[in-house]
């Protein structure tokens, strides 16, 4: 009975999840576009509504290209302890995303991993502690 | 024998208390020229939806253990890793729940939708009413202005009036000064100021976008009429001529508890009403400043435009 509760629940909410946050993506990036991007910070911008990130993506000839890659609103970032400290400018991280619509080298920033693996993402489902991305 | 029916009668007399303070008595401390004090930073995230879920049709409040799992389930299923659907789905999805703050529990009555009138958690709405405001995703934008209102940084549709949970930045500060109360509202970053006193609303010719705040005390409790909204912000489908009355109850050190009711008879069948507590939290209240930084503008426009250049074959 709880089982089916649940399921029921799931199913409602999925369908009524918003498909936005702050803007329409799909209005922005292109999903025939995905990119997967390998890079070091060169600046954050903890800007509203949108945080960006810059990174320096190397390619096998040496040639570097700069990216930009959108990230969440500050505000929320902050309250999860993520601060101008979590990404140092020289940072590696990896990112997986779309890219912008119009060619240019922008995407969204779906996942970002930190070199040693660790992921501004997690899976933790302990409703007593907030997911935190430290 | 005596001692023991003077300990009886305190024991007693003490649990009358503690079941009067549950019962909403409490009594809030006041601010130097004597109202009830409301000031601090509260949050009203909470993942309870305003209308209440299907399967839980006549289940008005959830048990304790219903209600972890409910939290479970939701936390489960927001941080989940989804790759289902293909990359259009992946990319609408947009980023993962790191990015957000959406809250982990369900409010503390354990209600299981936010509307609590009409019983059965549903807003009335009226059959045929007049369909939301134009978002402009019917055309490729050619502007700003066919882009939807939270896109502009301009009303987000849950920062009110009224004030509802959303993905995040559900936090708001009150301030209070003689005459008047201020409701900081982090979402787009509104200040609502709204007078204290037994003035008329502005002349109805005059519509704003947070619409036309008056306030007065009943007892403890701040209540807050709004109209005067304009065409463009529609909560809920609702008309211009919404009529909103909000009520703000401090009902412990901890809570403000906030109440609105919601009447237009072009949209709904009946005036409805929804229940949120609100939780002191930690401020600061963050800027949120969103056209200086919304490079995402720039970006769906230089979309749409790629757009056309694909179609025309170039």
């Amino acid at each position: 009975m709880r089982n089916r509760l649940a399921l029921g629940i799931a199913g409602l909410l999925m369908a009524a999840a918003p498909m936005w946050a702050h803007h329409a993506f799909a209005a922005e990036f292109d999903a025939q576009k995905p990119v997967k991007l390998k890079g070091t910070v060169v600046k954050v911008e903890f800007i509203n509504p949108h945080s960006w990130i810059h990174i320096d993506v190397k390619d096998a000839d040496g040639k570097v290209t700069r990216w930009m890659v959108e990230g969440g609103s500050p505000n929320a970032l902050f309250r999860r302890g993520v601060n101008k400290d979590a990404l140092p400018q020289g940072t590696e991280i990896s990112v997986d995303g779309y890219q912008a619509k119009d060619g240019s080298n922008r995407a969204n920033g779906r996942d970002i991993t930190f070199a040693d693996g660790k992921k501004l993402f997690v899976g933790g489902s302990n409703p007593d502690e907030q997911p935190n991305a430290k | 024998m005596k001692c023991k029916a003077i300990a009886l009668a305190v024991v007693i007399l003490a649990g009358a208390l503690s079941a009067q303070s549950k019962a909403g008595k409490y009594n809030p401390p006041r601010t130097p020229d004597g109202q009830p004090d409301l000031q601090g930073v509260w949050t009203n995230v909470t993942i309870t939806p305003l209308e209440r879920p299907a399967n839980l049709a006549g289940k008005e409040f959830f048990t304790p253990a219903e209600a972890r799992q409910y939290e479970k389930d939701t936390v489960d299923r927001n941080n989940a890793d989804r790759r289902d659907g293909g990359a259009q789905a992946d990319l609408n999805r947009a980023y993962n729940d790191a990015w957000y703050d959406r809250g982990t529990k369900v409010v503390e009555t354990l209600r299981t939708s936010l509307v609590i009138d009409p019983p059965d958690g549903h807003v009335p709405r009226k059959a045929g009413a007049p369909a939301g405001p134009p978002v402009g995703f019917n055309r490729p934008p050619e502007g700003p202005e066919d882009r939807s209102l939270p896109e502009r940084c301009i009303l987000w549709p849950t920062a009110g009036p009224p004030m509802m949970p959303s993905f995040y930045n559900n936090n708001y500060q009150i301030v209070q000064g003689p005459g008047y109360v201020m409701i900081l509202v982090e979402m787009i970053h509104d200040a609502r100021i709204i007078p204290i006193d037994p003035r008329p609303h502005v002349d109805s010719k005059i519509r704003e976008w947070l619409g036309d705040s008056r306030g007065h005390w009943e007892g403890n409790t701040l209540v807050v009429e709004t109209t005067n909204f304009n065409d463009k912000t529609r909560f809920q489908r609702a008309s211009e001529n919404m009529k909103l009355v909000e009520r703000f109850t401090r009902t412990a050190p901890d809570t403000v508890m906030y109440e609105f009711t919601v009447d237009d008879p072009s949209a709904f069948t009946r005036p409805w009403t929804a229940q949120i507590p609100m939780k002191r939290t930690d401020g600061p209240i963050i800027e949120y400043a969103c056209n200086e930084g919304n490079y995402a503008m720039e970006g769906m426009l230089a979309g749409a435009r790629a757009d056309e250049k694909k179609a025309a074959g170039k």
